[in-house]
């Protein structure tokens, strides 16, 4: 037990990321408002990116361009890795988000036009007035 | 130019989905021909494509000549495309299925489209090549994305008509996002302890590091892909979006949604059983494919039995839908040739089946205001789709010239291979099951034949005349050339390195 919290407590990102992917689901699953319930929805998304982004975090790394002498000599030159972040895990990133804003506007469209038709953003309300 | 063929597939109707607005402008009747032409063009591509496939072999697509390396046979840095006997034949299925659909759906849509109707057609399209890049792709992230663009595309097509389709939508959205957002949190893991996304390098070195596959990383991605494609194919505990969605869709819509969405998300969790993890993959102490195999068992009877408890025709068939999802996973889950090809080949035959059975389901609503199993005694004045429903119920249950039969046969066979008999038990009593219920749509239809002579003939519609007739052709084609297409999918099998006992 207590070795996995240790182990735990060496990730923090670990923690903050199920921590924002529990608390988003806790709240698409809990609130009636339809809103509230996209605000969940956006955090278990972002967390899941988020978690993304901190795996692939590099100190002191810079752009994948070889600088300095790595430009001139990179044919013979061994290229230290560290000093690059990667590209990847950062286009992952950008399409995930393009991903999930792209959900986002078409959510926002079904519940405006939920709204205008029955007058309420309450889940249960709704589903009243559709009785 | 063979080479480059599954881009200009995808192409097809992915340009001509943007094009459309441009083009179309003011001069709305040109958008059915447009989007008629364009999955046409589709077919006849997808079907070269296979007949390249077959003669040649399978080739892989690496965009934007990523595939430089130095060291073969390395995989590409960039995206890469599969096109294999297996993804070929899905395509064609797919764009056939995608056409007849289109064919269907005009006379049933929705009159408050208006102007819209032109980015009704745009979102179809837009869904067909959606579905195009999953069948194709060969990098586990590109599945994400592009299950993100189907699964879009229709949210916006269930809500299209409004009114009380809308909260089926949003709630269909909602669990969609939650499986897309559990996918991608099982892609981040086998990505951070491999360090690639393409399948094939995957596998490579999952099979190069075998104490790979047992670690905690990939047990738990893997695990978190399950769940999230479980949900987007509407695995049964994880159902809870699609009957509500399926039954609220306009009519036009639920036949394409249920024929190809959930079928395509069961290929893309094969492809990354079968061609990542691989068929002798472990959860913990539990041999994945026994897990699946139970999980299609439970799924089998569960959705029978629900659907036989259904009021509403087309609630009835969603759920029958759920518990095809069993048999195939029950089918791939043997461990053997003959129950992954009788499972592949169900596949294609539930896509064609479920198609067929919304096709009349719309058609009842059409013609005859029909939605309950009651309302449906209406249903004899349509001799068409009453003789269409016929064919489908044979092969839904399993009547020897249809495809349906073949299917479930060689699931049944390849579990008693395995010796599986669980599994053999579920397919059996899923048969029943399903019996019952379309028996409760005939009572319904064929009761008091001779006493009642109220019933009205309405002619019906001559494209939804065709659309019928051709999935039903296509139901007992499947059945009679059911060996080749057989053949093919062991041949897939035993390159997978599945038994042959």
């Amino acid at each position: 037990m207590l070795e996995h919290i240790e182990a735990a407590l060496r990730r923090p990102n670990f923690i903050a990321f199920v921590v924002l992917f529990l608390w988003g689901l806790f709240i698409m699953v809990t609130h009636p408002n339809l809103v509230k319930k996209l605000i969940g929805m956006y955090l278990v998304q972002t967390s899941v990116i988020f978690l993304l982004v901190t795996l692939s975090a590099k100190k002191g790394a810079t752009v994948p361009i070889l600088q300095g002498t790595d430009a001139i000599q990179s044919v013979t030159h061994e290229i230290d890795p560290a000093m690059y972040a990667n590209p990847l895990p950062q286009v992952l990133t950008l399409t995930a988000i393009v991903v999930q804003v792209a959900t986002l506007g078409v959510s926002l469209a079904l519940v405006t036009a939920s709204y205008r038709k029955y007058g309420s953003l309450d889940e249960d309300e709704i589903l009243k007035r559709i009785e | 130019m063979s080479y480059h063929l599954p881009v200009i597939i995808f192409l097809i109707p992915f340009l001509t989905a943007i094009c459309m607005p441009v083009v179309v402008g003011k001069r709305l009747h040109w958008c059915r021909p447009m989007a008629l032409a364009a999955v046409f063009a589709m077919c006849v591509a997808a079907v070269v494509n296979l007949w390249i496939v077959l003669d040649h072999g399978e080739t892989r697509y690496a965009f934007g000549g990523w595939d430089i390396s130095t060291s073969l046979p390395a995989p590409p840095i960039g995206i890469e495309w599969v096109n294999d006997g297996l993804a070929s034949i899905m395509l064609v299925v797919l764009s056939f299925l995608a056409s007849v659909c289109l064919i269907y759906g005009g006379p049933l849509l929705p009159q408050s489209l208006g102007r819209r109707v032109v980015l009704y057609y745009t979102l179809i399209l837009i869904l067909i090549s959606g579905l195009t890049g999953i069948v194709f792709a060969g990098d586990i992230f590109n599945i994400f994305v592009f299950l993100e663009v189907a699964a879009l595309s229709s949210y916006a097509l269930v809500a299209v008509s409004g009114g009380r389709a809308l909260v089926a939508a949003f709630r269909y959205l909602m669990l969609g996002t939650l499986g897309a957002s559990f996918y991608l949190l099982g892609v981040v893991f086998l990505y951070a302890v491999t360090g690639t996304l393409n399948m094939a390098d995957l596998a490579q070195q999952l099979m190069d590091k075998p104490e790979l596959l047992t670690s905690k990383a990939v047990i738990a991605g893997s695990t978190f892909m399950f769940i999230g494609l479980g949900i987007k194919m509407a695995l049964f505990p994880l159902h809870g979006w699609l009957p509500d969605a399926y039954t609220r869709a306009p009519d036009a819509i639920s036949p394409i949604l249920a024929a190809l969405m959930t079928k395509v998300a069961l290929y893309a969790w094969i492809r990354i059983m079968f061609w990542v993890l691989g068929a002798r993959a472990e959860m913990g102490q539990v041999h994945l494919l026994t897990l699946l195999g139970v999980l299609g068992a439970v799924a089998a009877v569960v959705g029978a039995l629900l659907a036989l408890s259904q009021q509403d025709v087309k609630r009835m068939f969603a759920y029958g839908g759920i518990s095809h999802i069993g048999l195939i996973l029950i089918g791939v889950s043997q461990g053997n040739q003959t129950g992954f090809a009788g499972g592949m080949f169900y596949l294609i035959n539930d896509a064609v089946m479920q198609a067929s059975a919304f096709f009349i389901a719309g058609a009842a609503v059409y013609q005859h205001g029909a939605r309950t199993v009651d309302e449906w005694a209406s249903l004899r004045g349509s001799p068409w789709m009453t003789g269409a429903l016929i064919i489908l119920a044979m092969s839904m249950i399993g009547i020897p010239p249809t495809g349906g039969f073949f299917g479930k046969w060689y699931i049944i066979l390849g579990a008693i291979e395995a010796g599986n008999y669980l599994a053999v038990g579920a397919v059996v009593v899923a048969t029943l099951l399903t019996m019952a219920y379309f028996q409760r749509l005939f009572i319904s239809i064929f009761r008091d034949l001779q006493t009642s002579s109220s019933t009205v003939r309405v002619e019906t519609h001559r494209s939804l005349r065709v659309s019928v007739g051709v999935t039903s052709v296509a139901i007992i084609v499947l059945g009679l050339c059911s060996d080749p297409i057989i053949k093919l999918f062991r041949d897939t099998a035993e390159s997978l390195g599945l038994m042959q006992e």
